[in-house]
C-alpha cells in the first residue's frame, strides 16, 4: 500500500503546489510511513540547459569537497545549498549549466562512482524532494509548502520489495529524456519482461525497484513520438499486476490503473484545478469533491497544459 | 427522538467508533460532522440506531454492522457496508469498488456511479445503484440481488452462483456462468415496491426495460451442468 497523487493548476500560472501536494499527501499518510517524495514541476525558473542536482551525501570530512571537484570538473558551480537530513547525510543541491541534456546522465554516472554519495536528481524543468520518513517532517525539512510551480506528483511509500532509503522514495524519474517522473502504489509482477526489452535498447536501471521500471517505459515510448495518454495505454496492456501509478511531465500529468483495477485511484476536476489521488480524502484537500470520479481497472487520464 | 452530535474532526477511526457505540447505548440518532472520508467508520456497529455521516466517508463504512440505519451525505469509498447482517446504508454521492462486498442481509444504496466488483460474494440482501456499476459487478455471488439503474461494465455476474443482478441501462458483457433471464410478473412487483422507497421513480416502460443477470449452473465448477436443477 503506498499513497500517491498528483495536481496540475490548468491556467498554466504559478500556484503554491507544494502547499497543495504536502496537504494531498499529508491526508494519505496512513497509507505508507516509510518516505515521501514530491516533483514540483514549472517553478524552478532555470535557463536553457541548466539543471539543479540533488545529492546525498553522507557526512564524513572531506567527502563534500569531492563531490563539488567531481562536479566542478565537469562544469562550474553556479549556485549551492546544503540541506541537512537523517541519519548522518546531508542533501547537497548545486545549480550547474551543460552544454546538452545528453551531459546530465554520464555526470551524475560520475559522481555516484563516489562512495556514500548517491544523485538523488537531476532536473531542468521540476524540483525533486524526496526522503525518508513522515510528509510532515520532510515537509518541515525542505520547506515544501514555500514551493510554487504548475503542477506537480507526489507519493507517500510502504515498502514492498525494495530498500527504505532516499533513493527508492519514490518519486522515480527516467533520463532517456528530460524530466519524466513517476509514483506508484503496487507491483509489476511481469517486471523482468518489461526491463529486458528496454536495456536491450541500452536503458541504463540503478535498481530492481519496479517504479524505476515504469519511469523507463514511459519516457522510452514518449521518446518513441508517443502522446502521454498513448503511453500509458499502452503500458496498462504491457504490464502485469496490481498497480495505479501518476507520471508526471514539464506539461502535465496522467494516471493508469491495472485491468483488474487492484489499486485505487480516483480524480476530480473543476475549471481551475485537475486532481487524482489514491483516495478521496487527498482530492478534498484541493476542491470540492461533490464529484469524483473512480478511475476504472485498466483506464488511464492524463491532463496536459 | 433523542440525538447526538460527533464532531470527527481532527480524531483518529478508533476514538470516532467508541464515541458511536457509547452513544448508541443511549440515542436513537447520531450524527458524525467533518468525517473527511474517513476510512472504518462504524465498523461494527450492531445496536439498531439512526446514523447520519454529513459528508463523505472513506473505506469500510458501516462494515459489519447488524441492524444500524447509515445515511452518508456525500461519497463513500471502496467497501461500505462491507460484510454487513442487517441494516441499511444509503449513499448519496458516489462509491468506490466493493460495494456491499460479502453481505448477508440488510440493503445498500447508492444513489450515483460505483467502481468495481459491486456485491462480490454476497450471500443475501440488497443493493441499489442509482448509477453505473464497474467491471466484475456481482463477483462470485451468491444470494441476494443487485439493481443497477444505470449500465454495468465488462464480465458482469463473474462466477455468479446464486442471486440475481437487474439492470436497466446497457450490459457490457458477461462473466462466465451468468446469463441474461426474462424478468417474470413477480421480479417486476418486487421492483416496483422497492425501488420508490429509495427515491428512485421509474416509468413502466422502465420497469418493462430491466434484464435480469442469473447463474447458468449453481455447480459450475465440477463439470456438471446443474446438480440442484
Amino acid at each position: 500500500m503506498c499513497g500517491i497523487a498528483g495536481v496540475v493548476f490548468k491556467d498554466k500560472k504559478l500556484h503554491p503546489v507544494g502547499d497543495t501536494l504536502t496537504k494531498m499527501l499529508e491526508a494519505l499518510q496512513h497509507r505508507g510511513p516509510d518516505s515521501a517524495g514530491l516533483a514540483i514541476y514549472g517553478g524552478l525558473g532555470l535557463n536553457e540547459n541548466e539543471y539543479l542536482l540533488n545529492i546525498e551525501v553522507k557526512e564524513k570530512p572531506g567527502l563534500l569537497e569531492r563531490v563539488k571537484e567531481t562536479v566542478s570538473t565537469a562544469t562550474p558551480i553556479k549556485k549551492e545549498e546544503i540541506i541537512p537530513s537523517v541519519e548522518n547525510y546531508i542533501i547537497y543541491r548545486c545549480k550547474i549549466k551543460l552544454n546538452s541534456f545528453s551531459e546530465l546522465k554520464p555526470l551524475i554516472m560520475d559522481i555516484d562512482k563516489i562512495e556514500d554519495v548517491i544523485v538523488l536528481n537531476g532536473a531542468h524543468s521540476f524540483e525533486m524532494i524526496k526522503d525518508v520518513g513522515l510528509v510532515k517532517d520532510i515537509a518541515a525539512r525542505y520547506d515544501t509548502r514555500s514551493k510554487m510551480g504548475t503542477h506537480g506528483i507526489g507519493h507517500t511509500r510502504f515498502s514492498t520489495e525494495s530498500l527504505v532509503d532516499r533513493y527508492h522514495a519514490h518519486p522515480f524519474q527516467s533520463y532517456i529524456i528530460p524530466d519524466i517522473t513517476v509514483v506508484h502504489n503496487g507491483q509489476i509482477t511481469n517486471y523482468w519482461k518489461i526491463r529486458d526489452p528496454l536495456e536491450r535498447k541500452g536503458h541504463i536501471f540503478e535498481t530492481d525497484n519496479d517504479t524505476e521500471c515504469i519511469v523507463h517505459y514511459i519516457a522510452d515510448k514518449l521518446a518513441e513520438g508517443y502522446k502521454l495518454e498513448e503511453a500509458l495505454e499502452q503500458s496498462v496492456k504491457d504490464m502485469d499486476g496490481p498497480f495505479s501509478y501518476i507520471v508526471g511531465t514539464p506539461n502535465g500529468v496522467g494516471i493508469a490503473k491495472d485491468q483488474l483495477g487492484l489499486r485505487p485511484g480516483v480524480m476530480a476536476e473543476n475549471n481551475e484545478v485537475f486532481a487524482i489521488a489514491s483516495e478521496e480524502v487527498s482530492l478534498r484537500e484541493v476542491m470540492d469533491t461533490h464529484d469524483i470520479d473512480q478511475i476504472a481497472p485498466g483506464e488511464t487520464r492524463a491532463y496536459t497544459i | 427522538m433523542s440525538e447526538f452530535i460527533i464532531n470527527a474532526e481532527h480524531q483518529p477511526p478508533r476514538e470516532v467508533n467508541r464515541a458511536i457505540k457509547k452513544a448508541a447505548l443511549d440515542y436513537d440518532k447520531i450524527i458524525i460532522k467533518n468525517p473527511n472520508a474517513m476510512h472504518y467508520i462504524a465498523s461494527g456497529l450492531v445496536d439498531h440506531v439512526e446514523l447520519v455521516i454529513e459528508g463523505s466517508a472513506g473505506y469500510f463504512a458501516g462494515t459489519m454492522i447488524d441492524g444500524a440505519k447509515i445515511h452518508i451525505t456525500e461519497n463513500a469509498g471502496w467497501f461500505p457496508a462491507d460484510n454487513m447482517t442487517a441494516g441499511e446504508v444509503i449513499i448519496d454521492g458516489s462509491a468506490g469498488d466493493g460495494v456491499g462486498q460479502g453481505i448477508y442481509g440488510g440493503t445498500v444504496v447508492v444513489k450515483r456511479d460505483v467502481g468495481s466488483r459491486t456485491g462480490e460474494i454476497m450471500k443475501e440482501g440488497t443493493i441499489i445503484v442509482g448509477g453505473n456499476s464497474g467491471f466484475m459487478s456481482g463477483l462470485f455471488m451468491m444470494g441476494g440481488r443487485i439493481i443497477i439503474l444505470g449500465d454495468i461494465s465488462e464480465d458482469a455476474g463473474e462466477s455468479i452462483i446464486r442471486g440475481a443482478i437487474y439492470v436497466l441501462g446497457n450490459i457490457k458483457s458477461l462473466g462466465k456462468n451468468a446469463k441474461i433471464d426474462e424478468l417474470d410478473d413477480e421480479d417486476k412487483k418486487e421492483l416496483k415496491e422497492l425501488l420508490p422507497e429509495y427515491g428512485f421513480d421509474l416509468t413502466d416502460e422502465n420497469y418493462n426495460s430491466f434484464k435480469k443477470i442469473v447463474p447458468r449452473s449453481n455447480r459450475p465448477f465440477y463439470g456438471k451442468e446443474s446438480e440442484e436443477g
